[in-house]
């Protein structure tokens, strides 16, 4: 037997829906946001109708059975049931969310705020948009000297970065699940390998606290570097983040040089 | 008429949904809002304000990028954060200051106090500064002025700001800029008034008055005629005297007298033999 | 520069602001007579950049300065785009028309410029109140402005009235300029329509980017003197190209718009086929110029970046990026009505049942690279959620955020749009050439190796290499895609030498439900505009010229989204009330009441 039309519909998105679910939830391990998903499944709906209601026949078969219980005088049960139940299934919804729970408000944070073009960095005024990593350049003069510098830079890692960032810079040291947020991940390629080099000196002088007000709320751990750091282990550790994960700084130049 | 409002509603509903999506669907951050401008009225300024009125005043009315600058006609004041100490120092210092502030506060009065090797006045075996007195002549800072470009040079050069906001004195309200008053100022009539207003002297030897980060036109008349005087106020980098630098001299002159001042000008300097 | 043409202008600009403030009594007159004095005063050398205190911008009966500018300003450009876009496509179908002969084209085309006369005169006063308000309320940064550009300014004004007497002789000598040499004229006239039109834009288009990027002045703001610098500003072209390619998608929906609504309410047959031909012409230019829209989107995106990082940032990374999130599900919209109307359309054919079957794949595909480009790189988590993936990085969804992953959404969905319309143009038609069998597996692989091309460029190019070839990436993806549209293109045009029609094509069998896709896509196009708009200019933030005049005013901080879209909304509304009566303007102008006993006889 055909399944009918507005049936096929409602399976399709309950199918998507839980798909989504299970494929995220169980198989992956990650969980899909809620909020997302709501989104997603908005969508997949907006595809069925159009799938379903291109040509006329589908259309047609599409609302028959809407149109018929509406209509019809013997279905009339189940169209006061039907418009019994909706009202209630929306109210229960809306009560659900209404209602106050012991969750906390959904926090925000931007994760890669705007740096504003200056800062003030060990006492002086730095111009983030020109700032550049002094010992960058050895990268192609000087190998040897360059691998000294990131050797150095690991060194100054190890003692003061691994413990949050991790061991393999994976934002998964020991101390990372006390935190939240949790320490980034600089492997993954949706952090260090999108900034340049004078971004990232920012950041770690300045830490937590030099984030501006819209990467609020400010519970950023991290610590200001710049009290504990000098300015060339910063630059070292800089070299070190993008030397062992294999990542490029970002550079317009070339990237304009590209295309 | 059905038909037109079914479509106006879908329309509405349409935008309302757009609209709902943006107020609702995406998370409302509030953009922070424009940093703080720095406000004259000192009595309600914070520190971070203060220094930026100090920069402005160093930027702008001070005049002092005129010299202070890459070209290297005065001290880079970027690293005064570990020189001024060592001026102190310096069994060269001949003024009475005690710390950095009394060092920064003198050397805006009195520039001669010290003069960094290789900066002093041709002649005077770096005894003597070229730089005018910021507190008179025509840039005329007044005492809260000259505090906020100390908070600056302090703030500027890593130290700590030692610089105290006055609070007794008026308000010392900057000149508002030429362009925003629209309000035309009155021709001067005399060389010394423009030669005032416009700092000839802080580089210029004229008279008495020495400065010699230009040439020295004390007998400039004796040797160039009134057509050439003109063109060098007008142009300056037509023609460059010998053992001078190109791009000294402001280029916008033109634009800042009247045609009445600048024969006051050439007249007076073609006079001087 | 020549001081009389200067003066000229100015006297244009003083009469309008005399004229404008005289029928506007009881407003605080001074400061716009201010920036009157400061252009006189300015007029021998180059001032500064004025700075302005909170004090230096008029209330005016209590009117919030930043919303009416806002506001005027969209509507003003809504309609300039509809107006300057029109001219072009018209062109293309008289050219059309003049080339196959079918009359119906040249009916269409002057439809259509009839339509834009009265949005003409709509667009001009629009400027008028958009330069009002500037005067009014930013009296400083136009007097400012007005320095730099006084030379250009006087140029639009010359351009606007060449622009106005070719106009009225292309619409008003289209009937009289028919036939052999005549239409040659008259199709003359159209180019000259469109290069005078282009020309305004580029105009205006050089002020908006000086604002963005300023260019021929220095730290302070002084005016080198040099126009032509100042013209020709960074982001100027990038600006110049996505304005001329969305204004022609613009003016496209814009007119589908009317054509649907006409055939809502339609009385006869014929009159249906002629409106459900209009609106699937007009589709059809839309759908055309919103391809490319993304690449030229991008381009200006990454010379934004290029220009500054700290703008690139806070366009893409900082306050606005839940912005693109906004951006990408209209967009997503866009391309789901367009190719729902083309699958609709697909009825008007006795021989697309044969098609019907694929569509469901196309819209799987369309959905599931739709669900990719609107995921955001932030996600919106609750606190069990963070928990459960112990952090705010999400592993799986997080590289969906970023550029790569974009691209290739974006392309993909570009490909199957068109694969929608290959299936549209096939659909009525039988191929006859021996070879239809190895043609169409050829195309099948054609598809197949494009796709799977931007997939791996996508994935390897994003995920395994560093990020400066992540950039670069994005080209030979738009490169694939255009091969592949071509070839396609050119083989089937082979294919379908001498294809046998299935029957005649049914004009006007077609659902209302379509008709409501191109509401929609009407709708959302203006509503997008809007919204892009806005964050065009604001991204400047607190400046009226980036890092050279700042905005003392008290609203010159920057908005929430929502904010910003509940102002789009109300402008967009008024916009449409608007529309809907130059559209009824137009149609007024044809009926005729004939009274009985009114006049003698």
């Amino acid at each position: 037997m055909r399944i009918p039309k507005l049936l096929q519909a409602v399976l399709v998105l309950v199918f998507v829906y839980y798909g989504f679910i299970v494929v995220f939830d169980y198989i992956l391990g990650a969980v899909i946001p809620r909020s997302l998903l709501t989104m997603y499944m908005f969508f997949a709906t907006a595809g069925v109708f159009m799938v379903f209601t291109f040509d006329e026949q589908g259309a047609h078969e599409l609302v028959a059975p809407i149109k018929a219980m509406v209509e019809q005088p013997r279905f009339r049960f189940i169209r006061n049931l039907v418009f019994l139940i909706i009202p209630i299934a929306v109210g229960y919804n809306v009560y659900g969310r209404t209602l106050p729970s012991f969750e906390a408000p959904v926090e925000l944070r931007t994760i890669h705020p705007a740096p504003p073009s200056t800062a003030k960095i060990y006492g002086n005024r730095v111009n983030l948009l020109t700032l550049e990593n002094p010992f960058r350049h050895t990268q192609t003069d000087d190998p040897e000297l360059f691998a000294e510098y990131v050797a150095e830079g690991a060194e100054v890692y190890i003692m003061n970065c691994q413990y949050c960032h991790g061991d393999k810079l994976d934002g998964k040291g020991p101390f990372a699940e006390g935190l939240n947020p949790t320490p980034l991940n600089f492997q993954d390629i949706g952090t260090i390998a999108q900034l340049q080099e004078s971004y990232l000196f920012w950041r770690i002088t300045t830490g937590g606290p030099g984030l501006p007000q819209e990467a609020a709320p400010w519970i950023s751990s991290m610590p200001v570097w710049q009290d504990f750091l000098s300015v060339d282990e910063v630059w070292k550790v800089i070299l070190f983040l993008y030397d062992y994960t294999g990542h490029e700084p970002r550079s317009w130049g070339e990237a304009d040089a590209g295309h | 008429m059905r038909q037109f409002l079914t479509v106006i509603s879908f329309m509405l509903l349409t935008i309302g949904a757009f609209a709902g999506f943006s107020n609702l669907g995406i998370p409302q951050i509030e953009p922070a809002p424009p940093p703080v401008e720095e406000v004259i009225d000192l009595g309600s300024m914070n520190m971070e304000q203060f220094i930026a009125l100090g920069d402005r005043i160093f930027n702008g009315k001070g005049t002092c990028t005129l010299c202070h600058n890459s070209l290297g006609r005065a001290p880079d004041l970027g690293q005064i954060g570990t020189n001024a100490q060592a001026r102190l120092d310096d069994d060269r210092y001949a003024g009475d200051a005690a710390d950095i502030e009394g060092y920064l506060s003198e050397s805006l009065t009195n520039p001669s106090a010290y003069v960094v090797v290789g900066f002093g006045k041709a002649g005077s075996d770096d005894t003597e500064s070229p730089m005018p007195s910021t507190s008179g002549g025509s840039i005329a800072l007044s005492d809260p002025e000259l505090a906020a470009v100390i908070a600056y040079l302090q703030d500027k050069g890593g130290l700590e700001v030692t610089v105290e906001i006055p609070t007794d004195v008026e308000v010392p309200e900057e000149e508002p800029a030429e362009v925003a008053s629209g309000e035309p100022r009155a021709p001067f009539t005399t060389f010394q008034e423009l030669a005032d207003e416009f700092a000839c002297e802080a580089c210029h030897t004229i008279g008495e008055e020495a400065g010699d980060l230009g040439p020295n036109l004390s007998a400039i008349g004796a040797s160039r005629d009134a057509e050439y005087i003109r063109r060098a106020i007008l142009d300056p980098n037509a023609d460059i005297a010998e053992g001078f630098d190109e791009g000294m001299m402001p280029d916008d002159m033109g634009e800042q007298i009247y045609a009445i001042e600048l024969e006051i000008m050439v007249d007076f300097l073609s006079q001087l033999k | 520069m020549n001081t009389n043409k200067k003066l000229l202008s100015y006297g244009i600009l003083a009469t309008l602001v005399v004229g404008l403030l005289a029928a506007f009594g009881g407003t605080d007159l001074s400061a716009a007579f201010a920036a009157g004095e400061e252009v006189a005063a300015t007029t021998g050398g180059y001032g500064p950049a004025p700075v302005t205190t909170a004090a230096d911008y008029p209330s005016v009966a209590g009117a919030n300065g930043r919303l009416v500018v806002w506001i005027v300003a969209q509507l003003h450009l809504w309609f300039a785009a509809f107006v300057l876009a029109v001219p072009i496509f018209v062109f293309i179908i008289e050219v059309i028309g003049m080339r196959t002969r079918d009359k119906r084209y040249d009916d269409m085309a002057y439809e259509f410029i009839k339509v834009s006369i009265t949005a003409y005169s709509l667009t001009a006063i629009l400027g008028g109140l958009l330069l009002f308000a500037l005067i009014l309320f930013y009296p400083h940064l136009f007097g400012y402005l007005s320095t730099i550009f006084s030379d250009s300014m006087f140029y639009y004004a010359l351009l606007f009235f060449a622009e106005s007497a070719v106009l009225y002789l292309y619409y008003y000598g289209w009937h009289w300029l028919q036939g052999g040499v005549r239409k040659w004229i008259h199709l003359t006239l159209g180019l000259l329509l469109n290069a005078v039109g282009t020309g305004l834009m580029l105009l205006a288009n050089s002020w908006l980017t000086f604002m963005m990027s300023p260019a021929g002045v220095d730290a302070a703001g002084v005016f080198s003197g040099d126009s032509w610098a100042a013209i020709h500003n960074f982001l100027w072209n990038p600006i110049n190209i996505h304005r001329f390619v969305a204004n022609i998608a613009y003016g496209g929906s814009i007119v589908g718009a009317y054509a649907a609504f006409k055939f809502l309410t339609a009385g006869t047959d014929r009159e249906k086929a002629h409106y459900d031909w209009m609106g699937y012409n007009a589709n059809f230019i839309a759908i055309c110029a919103l391809l490319p829209l993304p690449f030229a989107g991008y381009y200006l995106a990454a010379e934004i970046y290029a220009y500054s990082q700290q703008m690139g940032i806070t366009l893409m990374g900082g306050i606005f990026a839940w912005l693109f999130i906004i951006q990408a599900v209209l967009i997503g919209a866009l391309f789901l009505s367009a190719n729902y109307y083309l699958w609709c359309g697909m009825g008007r054919s006795d021989g697309a049942k044969r098609y019907h079957k694929y569509i469901k794949y196309i819209a799987i595909v369309l959905i599931g690279a739709f669900l990719v480009w609107f995921t955001p790189h932030t996600l919106v988590l609750t606190n069990s959620e963070l928990k459960a993936l112990g952090g705010p990085h999400h592993s799986i969804l997080g590289p969906l955020g970023i550029m790569p992953a974009k691209n290739t959404a974006v392309n993909t969905m570009i490909i199957f749009t068109f694969l929608s319309f290959l299936f549209y143009r096939r659909s009525n038609k039988v191929a006859v050439v021996r070879w239809e069998r190895a043609g169409n597996i050829a195309q099948v692989a054609l598809f197949a190796a494009g796709i799977a091309n931007i997939l791996f460029l996508g994935i390897y190019h994003g995920y395994f290499t560093n990020t400066v070839y992540k950039v670069a990436a994005s080209i030979p993806q738009v490169m694939t895609t255009f091969v592949v549209i071509v070839t396609s293109l050119v083989l089937d045009s082979f294919i379908y030498r001498g294809a046998k029609d299935v029957g005649p094509l049914h004009w006007g069998r077609i659902p209302d439900r379509a008709q409501y896709a191109l509401f929609l896509l009407a709708v959302a196009f203006t509503w997008l505009m809007g919204l892009m708009g806005y964050i065009r200019s604001g991204i400047r933030q607190h400046w009226h010229v980036v890092d050279i005049m700042r905005d003392n005013s008290a609203d010159a901080f920057t908005p929430t989204l929502g904010y910003a879209a509940n102002v789009v909304s109300i402008a967009a509304i008024i916009f449409l009330t608007m529309v809907i009566f130059v559209f009824w303007i137009a149609q007024v102008s044809s009926t005729k009441t004939l009274p009985s006993g009114y006049w003698k006889e």
